[in-house]
């Protein structure tokens, strides 16, 4: 059952929800990173927006994405905003993955701690954080061969 | 696509430029009492009265206040744009160009507050006028000014710099405000200093990042004819360019080699008269020591990655400084760095004097053009094309 409006603006607080990513913050209710993709020339695009930049179609269609990619920036926080369980006595790693669904199709997040670094290849996992899933990263455990 | 058109070259002219200079800490004076301590300073110098300024540019405060403020009794052009400084200086230039208005006073104050320095709530009326959210902003994000440090480390990355490359971009500017009275950081920097300090967000430290500082600068903007009938010699604007890309969020530009600085470098080559060869001065911008290596590169000096190279192979070790070529400077105020956050205005008003022969001790001889590139790489590239008349 879909949040209320104001309820899903109360429990992401600390993000800025709006009409154009409401779709994307009630997904990650649901532990689903949702991504907007064009339904007519099926780009796909990030932050959301209220068009395709690429056809300007209207029918944009939340969608979800495997959460999986390569890192293209990464850095570490020695300070930053007050945030349950974050401790920034020890670095806070944020990176921003190029996902596989398409070039240039990044998603910025935290990443668990380990031996991060740009071009490496991640994937996507969940934590709780003040009562809502927050999206992170991790090394892939998978190897393709 | 960009374009040479440009009716307004050399048509407006700065007549003026003056600064109260800047300090790194709370001073007990508001924001407007810095920018009408500019603005009062800049009337003078130009010989101007209440009644003959009839345009007014400023971010804070909007320019209502600031009429009330001074005094001015008949306004006829107005707007309050956001940062940074080009955005000022091209609306004017084309207010006047376009007749809305025939003198335009022209400000920027810069402020020491939460957005800058969290050292700012220990004065209790800046603490007072900030609205703070209920709830603390995500850290899980590279939005606003953390996206320079993840691009920063991209640039690492790609081309293998080192800290030391970025920490030229401090030392640089730190040499070259110890000989600016204006400067709110004159002490030398060493490199040591610099790869020891703290780290803010890695791999950026304190020192990569621009001083908050109090202090404001302020401009007389007209018609080169009229400013020619003022005491100092004029300042034409030559050519003035913004620059920005469709992919401009934060962590969805293209890549280094694609982002705002490089429509701002086309659009500026067009329209301008003269490109680096001809530059004497020449202001990369800094509020990131990372946005200033880029500018190095994308304006030409160097390939991409290889401005911590340049750098070095133009330093002058006397002045502990870039000298290209013997003798043009790199932000010879000490940028926004080391003269303080100024968000371009004091890049601007630097490159005035220079062209005008008031610099000082840190006056190029015979310095006849300025090229600024202000602003960084999402959605705030600039670019400025100034000549002595």
């Amino acid at each position: 059952m879909a949040e209320a409006d104001e309820e899903l603006l109360e429990r992401f607080a600390s993000h800025s929800v709006d009409r154009d990513n409401a779709a994307h913050f009630r997904g990650r209710l649901n532990r689903q990173l949702l991504i907007n993709r064009c339904g007519d020339c099926g780009r796909w695009h990030h932050p959301p927006k209220p068009v395709c930049p690429g056809c300007w179609s209207t029918a944009i269609e939340p969608s979800e994405v495997d959460g999986t990619g390569e890192v293209h920036l990464l850095i570490r926080l020695h300070q930053g905003p007050p945030a349950p369980g974050v401790d920034y006595s020890t670095p806070y790693p944020v990176v921003t993955v190029e996902l596989d669904e398409q070039q240039g199709l990044r998603f910025t997040a935290t990443v668990e701690e380990g031996d991060i670094a740009i071009g490496q290849r991640v994937e996507l996992d969940w934590i709780e954080r003040a009562g809502v899933p927050v999206p992170i990263f991790r090394l892939a455990r998978e190897v393709s061969l | 696509m960009t374009s040479d058109r440009n009716p307004m070259k050399n048509a407006i002219a700065f007549a003026g430029a003056t600064t109260t200079g800047f300090e790194r800490r709370n001073t007990t004076r508001s924001q407007a009492s810095w920018a009408a301590e500019a603005c009062i300073d800049a009337m003078r110098q130009c010989d101007l009265g209440p009644k003959d300024v009839d345009g007014l540019c400023g971010s804070w405060p909007p320019a209502n206040e600031l009429q009330a403020i001074l005094g001015l009794p008949e306004i006829t052009w107005f707007e309050n744009p956001p940062v940074p400084f080009i955005n000022h200086v091209s609306a004017a230039a084309a207010a006047v160009f376009a007749g809305l208005c025939e003198v335009a006073l022209v400000w920027h104050a810069a402020y020491r507050q939460p957005w800058n320095t969290a050292g700012s709530l220990k004065d209790p009326f800046r603490a007072a006028a900030e609205n703070f959210p209920a709830v603390a902003p995500s850290p899980d994000t590279v939005m606003h000014a953390v996206g320079y440090t993840a691009w920063a480390s991209r640039y690492m990355h790609e081309f293998g710099a080192t800290k030391e490359d970025f920490g030229l971009i401090a030392i640089n500017d730190r040499s070259n405000a110890a000989r600016n009275p204006a400067a709110a950081l004159t002490h030398p920097l060493t490199m040591q200093e610099y790869l020891e300090a703290r780290m803010i967000r890695w791999p950026l430290c304190l020192f990569d990042m621009d001083v908050a500082v109090d202090g404001a600068d302020a401009f007389i903007v007209t018609t080169a004819e009229r400013a020619r009938d003022m005491p100092l010699p004029p300042v034409l604007i030559n050519a003035a360019v913004h620059g920005m890309v469709a992919n401009n969020e934060e962590d969805q530009i293209d890549g280094l080699a694609h982002h705002g600085q490089h429509i701002v470098v086309d659009s500026l080559k067009a329209k301008s008269d003269f490109w680096i060869d001809g530059a004497d001065v020449f202001f990369p911008y800094d509020g990131f020591s990372i946005i200033a290596l880029a500018w190095i590169e994308n304006v030409g000096y160097c390939g991409a990655g290889e401005a911590g190279e340049f750098m070095r192979q133009y330093w002058d070790a006397e002045s502990n400084s870039v000298r290209l070529n013997g003798k043009v400077p790199f932000n010879p105020h000490g940028g926004s760095l080391s003269e303080g956050a100024t968000q371009g205005s004091g890049h601007v008003r630097e490159a005035i004097h220079q062209l005008q022969g008031l610099a000082g001790d840190r006056q190029v001889p015979g310095a006849r053009t300025a090229l600024l590139t202000p602003g960084g790489f999402f959605f705030n590239a600039q670019g400025l094309t100034l000549i002595r008349d």
